[in-house]
C-alpha cells in the first residue's frame, strides 16, 4: 500500500518542485551551466599549471589571471567588435538550429550548410566581382551564399520528406560531403590562377569585402546577424508559418490532423536553417577571412548547437547565447598569450556547457517517459522530445 | 562530441610538449632586461603536428632560451582566425611574429605593411607583393619586398639540397635501379627544384640509375596537392608501369597517397619536408628517409638575426651551409642501408657547405622534359 502511496507523494512532489522552478528555469539553467563550466574550467586550469605547464606549484591564481585575459579579450573596445565578429556567424547558424528545433528537428548539418554559403559567396566574389562594384558583389555575394546553404538544408530535409530518411543521419553525412566539395571548390574553380599553391581569390580585391562597420574589424555582417535575429523571431511567433512550425514540433500527428502539410514544413524548415547557416558562412568569408585556403573548415556547425540549446531555441536568447560563444573564442587568444593557457581549454569550457545542459534535456527528457509508461519512443519521437524539451 | 576528445589529446599534447619546453630550460617570463617577445601563430591543427607547426614553434622556443626572450604560441581555430591572431601579438607589443604556412601569408603581408615596426617572419613564404607593398593576388610580384616590407622575412628553402640527399639513398637502396619521382605539378618551382636535385644525387651515387619522373597533375591544384585518393591510383599505374622499386614524392596531401601507394606495393618511399616516418605514420614502415627542410633551424637562425641585428627583410634563404635542410634519420630498421651511403652523404653536405656541389641544373626550378 505504501509503495502505491510513495509513487503519488514523489509524483506530487515533483509538480510542485516543477511548478516552482518553472519559473525561473528559462535563464536559471543556461547560466548554472556556464557558471559550473567556469568553475570546472578553473579546476582544469589549476591542474594545468600544475602537471603541464610545470609552475612552481599549483597556481591557485592562473584562473583569475586566465578569465581576467578572457574578460579583456572579450570586453575591451577591440575585445567588444571581435565578440560581435565571432558571435555573427555563431547567431546566424544558431538561429537555423533552433528554428529546427522548434519544428522538431535535430539539424546537425549547419557545417556543411555554413561552408556551402561560404563557397557561394567566394564563387560570387570569383565570378563577377571582376567586372561589378561592390554595390552589386557584395549583395550579390550574401544572396548566393544564404541560397547554397539552403540547398544544402533542402536536400535533408526532402529526404525526410519523401523517404522518412532521419535528418541527423542525413545532415551529418552531408558534413562529409560538403566539407569535400568546398576542398574541391577551393582548391579547382575557385583557386587563384598563377599561385604556386592552391588558394582562392582574396574577396578584398574583387570589391566583396564586406565594409567595416564598427571600430578596427566589426563588417556589415554583425548588422545582418542582428536583424535577422527580430526576423526570425517575428516569424515563428507571428506568421502562420511560424505556428505551422511549432505546431508540427510540439506534436506532428496533431499538426498533420490538423490540416498541415508537414513534409512541406519539414523541408521549408531544413531549407531555412541552411539558408542561415549559409548566410553565416557567406559573412564570414566576406567578413573576415577574404582568402580561403583549401582544408579550409568551421566549427560553427556544432557551436551553434551549443548556442541553440543554451537559448532553449528562443530567437532573442540565441541572440544572447551567440554572444556568449563568441566572447569565449574572442577571448580564449588573449588568454593564450596573456596566461600562456592551451585554447584547447575554451573548447573545454563550450564543451562542458553542452554536456551539463544535455544532461538536463536528458533527464526531463526520462522524466517524461517515466511518466508515460513503457510507450516505446521511436527516432522520431526522441527528436520530439528533445524539441519540447528545448522549446 | 569530438570536440571533447580533441580537448583531452590538445591538452596531453600541450602537457607533453611545455613539459619537454620547460626541461630544456625555456620558460615563459621574461628574463631580467630583456623585452624580446616572440609570438608564433600556427595553422590550424595542433602544435604538436609532427610537421610545420610544430618544428616552427620549436624553433621559436630555442631561439627564446637562448635570448632570454618570451615565447608564446596561438593556433587558429580555422581561417578566420588569421588576421586576428597576428593582430592580437601585434596589440600586446610582441617584436616578433612568426607565421607558419602558405596560408598565412596574405594576412601576414597586409600586418608587415600596417605594423611597419614588428618584425614579422613567414616560414615557407616568398612574400610577393605589388608596387604599394600589399600583397599581389595576381601573382607579378612587382615590387621589392625587401624595401617596401623591410621587416617581413619569407622563410624559404634550396629544396634541390634537401632532393639531392635523398637521391642518393634512393639509388643506394634500389634493388632494380629504376627509381621514380612524381611532382604535384610541373610550373612550381619548389616542387620542381625538389624533383631536380634528386636527379642528380640519385645519379652521382650510381650513374647507370634511372630516374622515372611523373607529376599529378599539370594544371589541377586540386589534384596536384590535395587529393590523396587520386595520389594513391596515379602512383599505383606508375609503379606498375615503371617497375619503380623506390618512390619519391612531392605533393602535400596527394603525395599521401603516394606513399600508401607504395607501402601497398611493397616498394620504398621518400618522403618529404618534415620527417613523414613521424608525421605520416601510416606510411612509416615503408619510408626510408624524408628529404627535409630543417623548420626548427631556420626559424631559430632567423630570429636571433633579428636579435643580433643582422637580419634583412625579403627572402631568406636556408640550405645546407646554414644547416637549413637536410634527410632525416634512417628510423626504419627494417630497411637494410648500405655500407657506404653515409660517407656519400656526408662529403655530399659538405660539398654543398663549401659550395662546390652543384645540386641543381641551371635551369633551376623550371622543369625541362629529360
Amino acid at each position: 500500500m505504501s509503495g502505491f502511496g510513495r509513487v503519488r507523494r514523489a509524483a506530487l512532489l515533483s509538480t510542485v518542485k516543477r511548478a516552482a522552478i518553472g519559473a525561473a528555469r528559462p535563464i536559471a539553467e543556461p547560466l548554472a551551466a556556464i557558471v559550473l563550466a567556469l568553475l570546472v574550467g578553473a579546476v582544469l586550469i589549476v591542474l594545468f599549471s600544475g602537471l603541464v605547464a610545470r609552475h612552481s606549484a599549483f597556481d591557485l591564481g592562473l584562473p583569475v589571471a586566465a578569465y581576467a585575459a578572457l574578460l579583456e579579450g572579450a570586453v575591451s573596445p577591440n575585445g567588444m567588435t571581435a565578440t560581435l565578429v565571432y558571435a555573427t556567424p555563431l547567431i546566424l547558424a544558431g538561429l537555423g538550429v533552433a528554428i529546427g528545433f522548434k519544428a522538431g528537428l535535430f539539424n546537425i548539418g549547419g557545417r556543411g550548410q555554413f561552408l556551402m554559403g561560404a563557397v557561394g559567396a567566394l564563387a560570387v566574389a570569383t565570378v563577377v566581382g571582376q567586372t561589378q562594384s561592390s554595390y552589386i558583389t557584395i549583395p550579390l555575394a550574401l544572396l548566393v551564399g544564404a541560397l547554397c546553404g539552403a540547398a544544402a538544408g533542402f536536400v535533408p530535409g526532402a529526404l525526410k520528406a519523401t523517404s522518412g530518411a532521419h535528418e541527423v543521419v542525413t545532415t551529418i553525412m552531408l558534413n562529409y560531403v560538403l566539407v569535400f566539395v568546398t576542398y574541391w571548390a577551393i582548391s579547382g574553380p575557385l583557386a587563384l590562377p598563377g599561385s604556386p599553391q592552391p588558394i582562392s581569390v582574396d574577396v578584398a580585391t574583387r570589391n566583396a569585402a564586406l565594409p567595416i562597420i564598427l571600430g578596427r574589424d566589426g563588417h556589415l555582417g554583425i548588422l545582418v546577424a542582428l536583424v535577422a535575429v527580430p526576423l526570425v523571431w517575428f516569424l515563428l511567433y507571428r506568421t502562420t508559418l511560424g505556428f505551422e512550425i511549432r505546431a508540427a514540433g510540439a506534436n506532428s500527428d496533431a499538426a498533420r490532423y490538423g490540416g498541415m502539410r508537414t513534409n512541406r514544413l519539414i523541408v521549408l524548415t531544413m531549407s531555412l536553417a541552411g539558408l542561415l547557416a549559409g548566410l553565416g558562412g557567406a559573412t564570414t568569408i566576406l567578413g573576415v577571412v577574404h582568402q580561403v585556403a583549401p582544408g579550409y573548415d568551421t566549427t560553427v556547425g556544432f557551436d551553434a548547437i551549443t548556442v541553440a540549446l543554451l537559448a532553449r531555441s528562443n530567437p532573442i536568447g540565441v541572440m544572447f547565447s551567440g554572444l556568449l560563444l563568441g566572447a569565449m573564442r574572442a577571448g580564449a587568444q588573449t588568454m593564450q598569450i596573456q596566461a600562456g593557457v592551451p585554447p584547447e581549454l575554451v573548447d573545454a569550457l563550450q564543451a562542458i556547457i553542452l554536456v551539463l545542459l544535455v544532461v538536463n534535456v536528458l533527464r526531463r527528457w526520462l522524466d517524461g517517459r517515466s511518466r508515460q509508461h513503457g510507450s516505446t519512443p521511436s527516432a522520431a519521437a526522441d527528436t520530439a522530445m528533445l524539441a519540447d524539451a528545448t522549446a | 562530441m569530438t570536440g571533447n576528445v580533441r580537448t583531452v589529446f590538445g591538452l596531453l599534447a600541450t602537457a607533453a610538449l611545455v613539459a619537454a619546453c620547460s626541461s630544456s630550460g625555456a620558460s615563459t617570463a621574461p628574463s631580467a632586461g630583456s623585452t624580446l617577445k616572440i609570438g608564433v601563430v600556427t595553422d590550424v591543427g595542433k602544435v604538436d603536428d609532427k610537421n610545420f607547426n610544430q618544428y616552427s614553434y620549436e624553433g621559436a622556443q630555442k631561439a627564446a632560451a637562448d635570448l632570454g626572450a618570451t615565447v608564446q604560441y596561438v593556433v587558429p581555430k580555422d581561417a578566420s582566425d588569421y588576421a586576428k591572431d597576428i593582430q592580437g601579438f601585434v596589440d600586446q607589443k610582441f617584436n616578433i611574429i612568426v607565421t607558419v604556412g602558405f596560408a598565412l601569408g596574405t594576412d601576414t603581408i597586409k600586418a608587415a605593411k600596417a605594423n611597419p615596426d614588428v618584425w614579422f617572419l613567414a616560414v615557407d613564404v616568398a612574400p610577393c607583393v605589388d608596387e604599394a607593398g600589399a600583397p599581389d593576388g595576381t601573382f607579378a610580384c612587382k615590387g621589392d619586398a625587401s624595401k617596401l616590407l623591410p621587416k617581413l622575412i619569407g622563410i624559404t628553402f634550396q629544396e634541390d639540397q634537401a632532393g639531392y640527399l635523398a637521391g642518393i639513398v634512393s639509388a643506394a637502396v634500389s634493388k632494380t635501379g629504376k627509381i621514380g619521382q612524381i611532382g604535384a605539378i610541373n610550373n612550381n618551382p619548389a616542387v620542381v627544384r625538389y624533383l631536380q636535385g634528386f636527379q642528380l644525387g640519385a645519379k652521382s651515387y650510381n650513374p647507370n640509375v634511372t630516374v622515372e619522373t611523373a607529376f599529378f597533375s599539370t594544371g589541377d591544384p586540386n589534384k596536384a596537392y590535395a587529393d590523396p585518393v587520386w595520389g594513391k591510383t596515379f602512383s599505383t599505374q606508375f609503379i606498375d608501369q615503371k617497375g619503380v622499386d623506390v618512390l619519391f614524392q612531392v605533393a602535400g596531401g596527394t603525395g599521401n597517397g603516394a606513399l600508401d601507394a607504395a607501402c601497398e606495393k611493397n616498394i620504398l618511399a621518400i618522403g618529404v619536408d618534415v620527417d613523414q616516418y613521424n608525421s605520416y605514420t601510416t606510411a612509416d614502415k615503408c619510408i626510408v628517409t624524408s628529404a627535409e627542410k630543417h623548420l626548427s633551424s631556420a626559424v631559430n637562425q632567423t630570429i636571433k638575426a633579428i636579435s643580433g641585428s643582422t637580419a634583412k627583410g625579403g627572402v631568406s634563404t636556408f640550405n645546407a651551409k646554414n644547416d637549413g635542410v637536410g634527410y632525416s634519420p634512417f628510423h626504419n630498421t627494417s630497411i637494410p642501408i648500405p655500407a657506404g651511403v653515409q660517407a656519400k652523404l656526408d662529403a655530399a653536405v659538405a660539398g654543398m657547405k663549401d659550395g662546390s656541389l652543384k645540386t641543381c641544373p641551371d635551369k633551376c626550378g623550371t622543369w625541362t622534359q629529360p
